[in-house]
């Protein structure tokens, strides 16, 4: 018997959530009414439901593997500087939006994730021609789908400018 | 009859220059995300959730359905040309379909499954012409007893009975209904699960699980672990089917529809189940079964894809009749309904009549459409294979900030959506299923309203769920689907076993 460690950690935070949620549901106040039912019934229930769901996945874990597992796609090992890539994109992305506007956030995401994965592929150009390209098609990308949005839907986007065009 | 003159009256309705155009739009970049690799009509239609803040609904309603079976149509031609199915319901095709595409006949598999699609979806759609109000004038007996025991069907289906592990599904389904119960309540105005954030009162953005959970997830697990997976693509040939093709293909078309139909009305979830039973159906019954899994038999193409449109179009049958939603998109139609106020169930074809009928008829109008943007111009969606890996993943994710920033305007949630991604990204390499996540989140809270409906009706007694006998039947039902896969596995078993 084989005991995988990272399908613990899953069972293990599976449990978790279901302590936060038990832990959630003793702070509703159950005003039933007449359905005997109240607001913290469902809260309980799910809070319930998974600490047992987290219980069974340790167990499974613990005891040869979750069972019919499919074999994941792709590589056995995780690419982690692609990772590390795309994640600092996407955060950064979240981070400056309101204030360098959408389409430079987007294209700075753009090219950071598109770094991250051609390292997964193995051709990692970091060379300042690359950048500069890449950031070019990123904006290409993000400027008419932010002007579709804030011109023609009217619907709200940060920019740079309060012009609507940048 | 009535339901020709409503149905002449959605044609008109939909027939305006403004609705075609959203129509065309829909179809157009369904058949694009159905193709590109990576991205499917759920999250697209979750991308675009944002344009019902100043859409009328009937256009954006035309709009979503044509993204969502336009992805049905795109979906075959990447299962075809390339090594990987584009979208899950193509799973099938991709066997057969590859296999004639390296024996040098894709032209043929791409015909017969463009014009499969188009004969299935067509009759599809006259099925839910007729069906739909019959089931509506049906359901509107029924009471929150019956609504909610059919909610639980639809959540049993789609997390215990569809996957492989019951336990995996449930855990899937019940972390969706844990992110369903953040919000206020809606029967006693609490608050629950917001830890004081004013931005979690108003409860999670459907757009933020179901981007983060497919979009940033499918990002974020290509760049870990599929940096090294080469795609290979097959020659292309001219789209045609010989006579011999096309006898071979009608009937195949025809049995699938009357296989994908049914399961699509039932809350069964996914198109996934009756691809896979046209497929067996069309290998039992061919005559040329040496060419199933060497050069590829056209059945195993026509029948699947015919299948697929089928149970996808049947899908609306319970999202507007009975507001439940049985997959992934339809979860995420229904979000768009709930956007403006409309509560899709056997009301809708009362109070909503106009946009149900003008729903309707944009189908058999984008069906033909679909046809042509898929045969004589298939040239152009084949280019959109050669997008490198990295721009188009990267693109996907400027679509996935459109998409959840526009909904709010709120830079946390993009923080958000990454949270979301991880554990979409975990939930993928531990095979969880994600359906049950957006179709708990979505469908949770109706459920539990309904549920509390009921017990007050029943004055707090649990037997009202058995004293209808539409609702006995339910909870027969629901038992059924729980208890006979079982049964049959253990038999299976001990058959093995001698």
């Amino acid at each position: 018997m084989t005991m995988k460690l990272p399908q613990t950690l899953v069972g293990v935070g599976t449990l978790a959530g279901g302590v936060m949620f038990v832990v959630g549901a003793l702070t509703i106040k159950s005003d039933a009414g007449y359905s005997g039912v109240g607001p913290n019934f469902l809260p309980w229930v799910v809070g319930v439901a998974l600490l047992a769901a987290g219980a069974f996945l340790i167990y499974e874990a613990r005891s040869g593997g979750y069972r019919e597992m499919e074999e994941p796609s792709g590589a056995e090992t995780s690419h982690w500087p692609g990772f590390a890539w795309v994640s600092v994109g996407i955060l950064a992305n979240a981070a400056l939006i309101t204030s360098i506007g959408f389409i430079l956030s987007c294209a700075l995401c753009f090219v950071l994730a598109v770094r991250g994965f051609k390292s997964a592929e193995g051709r990692l150009d970091l060379s300042p021609r690359a950048w500069v390209v890449d950031a070019l098609i990123g904006a290409a990308i993000a400027a008419p789908v932010y002007w579709m949005f804030t011109q023609l839907l009217a619907i709200n986007l940060p920019g740079l400018t309060s012009t609507g065009w940048l | 009859m009535d339901i020709w003159n409503q149905l002449v009256q959605g044609f008109v309705t939909a027939g305006t220059p403004i609705n075609l155009l959203w129509c065309l739009l829909g179809c157009t970049i369904g058949t694009a995300v159905g193709v590109l690799p990576g991205i499917g009509p759920a999250t697209a239609v979750a991308m675009l959730l944002p344009i019902t803040l100043k859409v009328e609904p009937t256009a954006s309603m035309i709009f979503f359905a044509g993204i969502y079976y336009g992805a049905m149509y795109g979906g075959s031609t990447t299962s075809i040309l390339l090594n990987t199915p584009g979208e899950s319901g193509s799973m099938v095709t991709a066997m057969e379909g590859n296999k004639m595409a390296k024996a040098g006949r894709a032209g043929a598999a791409l015909a017969t499954s463009a014009i499969g699609s188009f004969v299935a979806g067509t009759i599809a759609t006259v099925l839910v012409t007729f069906f739909a109000p019959a089931v509506a004038t049906y359901a509107i007996q029924l009471g929150p007893p019956e609504y909610f025991l059919l909610m639980v069907l639809a959540f049993c289906t789609v997390s215990a009975v569809l996957g492989k592990s019951t336990l995996r599904g449930l855990t899937a389904l019940f972390v969706g209904l844990a992110m369903g119960l953040v919000g206020i309540d809606q029967i006693s105005g609490q608050a629950r699960y917001t830890a004081g954030v004013p931005e979690l009162l108003d409860g999670l953005e459907v757009v933020l699980i179901a981007v983060g959970l497919f979009a940033v997830s499918e990002a974020l697990y290509n760049v870990m672990y599929e940096g090294k997976t080469v795609e290979t693509e097959n020659p292309m040939s001219t789209v045609h089917m010989t006579k011999d093709e096309w006898k071979r293909s009608w009937p195949a078309w025809l049995r699938a529809t009357a296989i994908g139909f049914p399961f699509g009305t039932i809350p069964a979830g996914g198109s996934e189940i009756p691809t896979f039973l046209s497929y067996a159906t069309e290998k039992k019954l061919s005559n040329h079964k040496e060419e199933f899994g060497t050069v590829g038999a056209i059945e195993g193409v026509a029948g699947p894809e015919a299948a697929n449109n089928a149970a996808i179009t049947a899908t609306l049958i319970p999202l507007l009749t009975l507001g439940i939603p049985t997959s992934n998109t339809t979860a995420i139609l229904l979000g768009a309904f709930q956007n403006y106020g409309i509560q899709p169930g056997p009301q809708l074809f009362d109070k909503n009549s106009a946009l149900v009928w003008a729903l309707i008829a944009s189908l058999y109008i984008g069906n033909v459409m679909l046809l042509i943007l898929n045969l004589p111009l298939i040239g152009m969606w084949v280019k959109l294979l050669k997008i490198p890996k990295s721009y188009l993943y990267a693109g996907i994710l400027i679509f996935a900030t459109v998409g959840v920033y526009g909904m709010r305007q709120s830079a946390f949630d993009l923080v958000l959506l990454y949270a979301i991604g991880l554990l979409g990204v975990v939930m993928r390499r531990y095979d969880f299923p994600t359906a049950p996540v957006v179709v708990g989140m979505i469908l949770g809270p109706l459920a539990e309203a309904q549920m509390r409906n009921a017990l007050s009706i029943g004055e707090g007694k649990w037997g009202v769920f058995v004293e209808r006998p539409a609702s006995l039947f339910l909870v027969l039902v629901v038992a059924a689907v729980l208890v006979l896969p079982r049964l049959m596995k253990m038999r299976k078993a001990a058959k093995a076993r001698g």
